[in-house]
């Protein structure tokens, strides 16, 4: 192992690590304002949509993008979710869907 | 440490492990063929424990980057979990640091989002969450491993591979719409995501976003104090 690797490995750790662990360690000691406690109730939601989106319909460049193949997979796997609430059997339909649309989108 | 809520978390992180696996072995791929060693690979996996951060981290490697600049774009793509730390901190009593270093430490958007789709779960129950968050780290780094032993015997791109975590995600989304304005606040969010995701570096784009739809669903409830009120309701706090 590369201490010039190591070094990296650990900063980047650090920079991961200290967002993950500060709003913990304060807010559990001192309680948040009733205010922002209550704004954080939809953050959930907000924040996975955030993630989501991005993935169907922006390129890598940023972009807003239509790939079929990425938004025809999505399809079933929102309508199986809203259903079935199984994270299980949605990720092997998003995988057997995206799979077989391989065939079609090359 | 209550070992049958540990055992429960960890049957639970089941669909997370499906996921990282397969993207595990694609990161081990990626970063040995970046010039990484197998060990420093896994060294990366289980000490970042960061997936999209590290998948920037080793093309930028890559390419050549030094060390800063991988941290700071690390720092930028990862600040999203100052968010969700917040979100987790609502739903738990006071511990010892090196308990809260513990939880912190593996939270991640799954873990985060599938701990959140049924809070009281986790409410005053870490030994679930560590079971959860245990399990999935687990999965990452033999992934990792797999991928950088293995690497040049799959081709991480073939089969339904690169769907999987979008699939996952999808679903956890799903979770969280318990009602009509999660689905606005769903929408707001996501659209804010990507217009911004053009205009703005790391994952700026998300934090910006998150925090807007936030807003406005707090707007739309603002009549509705039951609601909102809901975080505090569930738990000791």
């Amino acid at each position: 192992m590369r201490i010039s690797i190591l070094l990296l490995i650990a900063g980047m750790a650090a920079v991961t690590f200290l967002p993950r662990f500060i709003p913990l360690a304060l807010f559990t000691r001192w309680s948040l304002p009733e205010g922002t406690k209550r704004a954080l109730h939809f953050m959930p939601t907000a924040i996975m949509a955030a993630i989501v989106f991005p993935i169907l319909f922006s390129s890598p460049e940023g972009n807003i993008s239509f790939e079929p193949r990425l938004i025809l997979s999505a399809i079933p796997v929102f309508l199986f979710a809203i259903r079935a609430k199984n994270l299980w059997g949605s990720v092997v339909l998003g995988m057997l869907v995206y799979w077989a649309l391989g065939f079609a989108f090359r | 440490m209550k070992y049958d809520q540990f055992k429960e978390g960890s049957r639970s992180a089941l669909p997370i492990v499906l996921g990282f696996i397969p993207v595990g072995i694609a990161f081990g791929v990626l970063a040995v063929k970046s010039g990484l060693t197998g060990y420093e690979a896994v060294a990366m996996s289980l000490i970042v424990y960061a997936g999209a951060s590290q998948f920037i981290a080793v093309d930028m490697l890559a390419a050549g980057a030094a060390a800063l600049p991988i941290i700071l774009t690390t720092f930028l793509v990862n600040l999203r979990h100052f968010l969700m730390s917040s979100t987790v901190s609502s739903h738990f009593k006071r511990k010892s640091l090196f308990e809260t270093a513990v939880i912190a430490a593996g939270l991640t958007d799954e873990s985060f989002s599938m701990a959140m789709s049924d809070p009281v779960k986790i409410i005053g129950r870490p030994s679930f969450l560590f079971g959860l968050q245990v399990t999935s780290q687990l999965a990452w780094v033999s992934g990792t491993a797999l991928g950088a032993v293995f690497g040049s015997l799959v081709n991480s791109s073939s089969y339904g591979i690169p769907f999987a975590l979008p699939a996952l995600f999808i679903c956890l989304l799903v979770l969280q719409l318990k009602n009509s304005r999660h689905v606005i606040v769903m929408l707001v969010a996501g659209v804010l995501s990507v217009v911004f995701k053009n205009l703005l570096p790391g994952n700026w784009n998300l934090v910006i976003a998150a925090v807007m739809a936030s807003g406005a669903g707090i707007w739309l409830a603002r009549n509705e104090t039951d609601e909102v009120n809901q975080v505090e309701g569930v738990g000791p706090g």
